[in-house]
């Protein structure tokens, strides 16, 4: 029994580890420019079949560079040519364009590449496991959780070290001082777009490896990242990273016990946080109040 | 219906788009309308277009597609041209049963299809029994369909679960052990397909254990960790269309395939298509499969849907194509399209070998209205180089419908017609 626990607990940290990476880009967007991104699976789901696309020529590690640079392209130009003209409005604009928009993708997708799943291949030595104890600890898993600490890793110091990086969290703080200070917000706000879809491009081709590559995938992957990012606190770049890893736990281990509740559970953390601390375990208080 | 209607503007459009979709199939010669002034025969269909189960719907769609540009062809259902009214269920009950009161009560369909969901598929029968119309299940395949939810109006083109399971048990006890593991979607098709695969092997004397896992789950390593530590030699993996794809791709990644054996009930070519290579493995059945040498009309079905849409036809077109073929033979037999004459017309109405598509003489039990198709029982795998890269399953016996399905007074079903 304590195995099991043990497992599953490591189990629960690594699924965290993919949400982590999904919510940090729906929360760089939502931080900066209060857009909530329901489009975010569609752009994951299309940096998978891009992937998919580009293997045979380049390779699943140059598909894995270059897919999610292209689907980021495709949502810079998405940005400046939509989502711009809504900034400033009422939340709710920007969340029924999303909204649109996730089913155009998800659409597009499904007509350039068929309903069928498609059989994304990874390198035969990450598709095995470390040790035939932790069988379902596999390399491609130790793998996805090094690019997430990556990715994680070099976006905070992004933030922290350079001159965008500071000025997009000053943004996320008081976008109208920053504004004043001579900052061309709408650069800043494309380039942080560009940024978060970058990230759920990445998400979609590392999911492609474990998942089954369908037009829908993004669709039961959005919801718990977005259950992260309240649980852990809107406004919070760590709180998201927290939220991402608390949620993966919390659904492997229940799993264990009640399967069926696996996906409630999510659901009932994010109740409960939001009436114990309503700004999220690291929020800041007052962040889209 | 009273009289011929006017087409409304809706249907105008959609029978349109029916008619370019017929088009793109480039299968009817110059569309003629051979008794103008008729009013169309429709079919509506709901089936999930989008969910886990998209793949498998939309190819039993292109089945019944080209069903009704056959049919057309030559002239229609008595005279009269075939109209498909395709609508998406969205995998959700609510939306499926929404949908069928829209087809009925505004397109005023003839006949329903549909759904590959069966709990959707429960539900529909529900509506279309209410509303008096013949109702062909395509691809939901829980027992109660055809047995103790069974309706007068209602047919099914699929398996029972039940015969899914009974026809593979004792090969897969014989090839792989008596030691199982379920994994089990938890839902109205999982649980009756997990209860007849109990029943059947604990007569053999196996032993199990299980889990279920609900639909759309993308983690199955919890449930693999269970499997293990159950200490079963073999996984009997139930999940259904992408949840399948998806648990079976994470079984071979954490290298499971070297220690437990892999088999279960349906594994669809759809979603033997969408795994890559190394996990193509595991004894199973398959409702229908493409590739039968020397069976009439075979080879032709499948070069016509190959025309059409490019695809290798799976079961799931054939479901469609017999849904759509069995219409026009009990319309005829009945000549009428009303609700329960077509209905008592079906009842024990074979299958010709051009709508059969597998060797046997084969229709409708008259006492539950199931399709006595046989059971192809075979292994997953690769085709060696040379051959047609869809070649990915090996049928290894033909296990005939009646020897595999429950006897009528065993399925729980008793029909009741319209006073």
């Amino acid at each position: 029994m304590t195995e099991l626990l043990l497992f599953n607990v490591t189990n629960g940290l690594i699924i965290g580890a993919f949400y982590v990476l999904m919510a940090l880009g729906l929360s760089l967007i939502l931080n900066l420019s209060g857009v909530i991104n329901f489009a975010h699976g569609g752009f994951l789901a299309l940096g998978g079949y891009i992937a998919f696309t580009m293997q045979p020529f380049i390779g699943f590690w140059g598909a894995l560079l270059l897919a999610p640079v292209l689907v980021a392209v495709l949502g810079l130009l998405l940005e400046r040519t939509m989502i711009r003209r809504l900034y400033g409005r009422d939340p709710l604009y920007s969340l029924l364009l999303t909204f649109g928009l996730a089913f155009i993708l998800q659409d597009f997708t499904r007509y350039v590449w068929g309903a069928n799943g498609l059989p994304f291949t990874v390198p035969a030595f990450l598709a095995a496991p470390i040790s035939d104890q932790l069988f379902f600890v596999t390399w491609y898993r130790l793998f996805m959780v090094a690019v997430v600490a990556i990715a994680v890793g070099g976006l905070f110091l992004f933030l922290r070290y350079t001159r965008t990086g500071v000025r997009i969290r000053a943004g996320t703080l008081d976008l109208e001082t920053v504004s004043v200070l001579g900052v061309n917000v709408g650069g800043l706000r494309a380039y942080n777009f560009a940024l978060g879809i970058f990230l759920a491009g990445l998400a979609g081709v590392l999911a492609s490896g474990q998942l089954s590559l369908v037009p829908n995938m993004g669709d039961s992957l959005l919801m718990p990242s977005f259950v992260a990012i309240i649980v852990g606190g809107v406004g919070s770049l760590p709180g998201t990273l927290l939220g991402g890893l608390l949620i993966g736990l919390a659904s492997g281990l229940v799993t264990l016990f009640w399967p069926s509740a696996a996906d409630a559970v999510i659901y009932v953390i994010m109740a409960i946080v939001l009436l114990l601390r309503p700004r999220g375990l690291l929020g800041e208080e007052g962040m889209l109040g | 219906m009273k009289g011929p209607r006017l087409p409304s503007r809706r249907s105008l459009i959609k029978g349109s788009a029916a008619i370019g979709a017929i088009g793109a199939l480039q299968l009817a010669s110059p569309f003629i309308i051979s008794a103008r002034g008729e009013v169309p025969l429709r079919i509506g269909m709901i089936d999930p277009l989008s969910g886990s189960y998209a793949a498998v719907a939309r190819s039993e769609v292109e089945g019944a597609k080209l069903g009704v540009a056959e049919v057309n062809a030559k002239g229609g259902i008595l005279g009269r041209q075939v109209e498909l009214l395709v609508e998406d269920s969205a995998n959700d009950v609510g939306t499926g049963v929404q949908k069928a009161h829209k087809l009925f009560e505004r397109d005023h369909v003839d006949v329903l299809f549909g759904d590959v969901n069966s709990a959707i598929a429960l539900a529909l029968a529900q509506v279309s029994s209410a509303a008096g119309k013949l109702h062909i299940v395509t691809g939901g395949h829980t027992d109660g369909i055809t047995g103790k939810d069974c309706h007068w109006n209602v047919f099914r083109v699929c398996n029972t679960t039940y015969m899914d399971a009974d026809a593979v048990t004792q090969v897969l006890v014989d090839k792989l052990g008596k030691k199982w593991f379920f994994l089990t979607p938890d839902y109205a098709y999982g649980h009756t397909l997990q209860a007849a695969f109990v029943k059947l092997l604990t007569k053999l004397g196996g032993t199990y254990e299980a889990a279920l896992a609900p639909i759309g789950t993308n983690d199955y390593s919890a449930y693999l960790i269970k499997a293990r530590a159950s200490g079963a030699k073999v996984l009997i993996d139930l999940m259904g269309g992408g949840d399948q794809v998806v648990s079976i791709k994470q079984f071979t990644q954490f290298g499971l395939n070297k220690q437990m054996a892999l088999g279960g009930a349906l594994f669809e070519l759809e979603s033997i298509q969408a795994l890559p290579a190394n996990a193509r493995t595991g004894w199973w059945t398959m409702e229908w499969y493409w590739n039968q040498p020397g069976v009439p009309h075979v080879a032709e079905f499948v070069a016509n849907i190959r025309k059409g849409t490019g695809k290798t036809a799976s079961a799931r077109h054939w479901f469609g194509y017999v849904a759509v073929r069995s219409v026009q033979l009990a319309a005829e037999r009945a000549k009428s399209v009303d609700g329960v004459k077509m209905a008592r017309a079906m009842e024990g109405m074979t299958l010709p070998p051009d709508v059969a598509l597998m060797p046997g003489t084969f229709g409708y039990r008259a006492g539950d209205h199931q399709l006595m198709s046989s059971v192809m029982v075979g292994e997953a795998r690769n085709p060696p180089p040379g051959d047609n890269p869809d070649d990915l399953f090996k049928v290894t016996a033909l296990v005939p419908g009646e020897k595999a399905a429950l006897p009528v007074d065993e399925s729980g079903c008793t029909l009741r017609y319209p006073a």
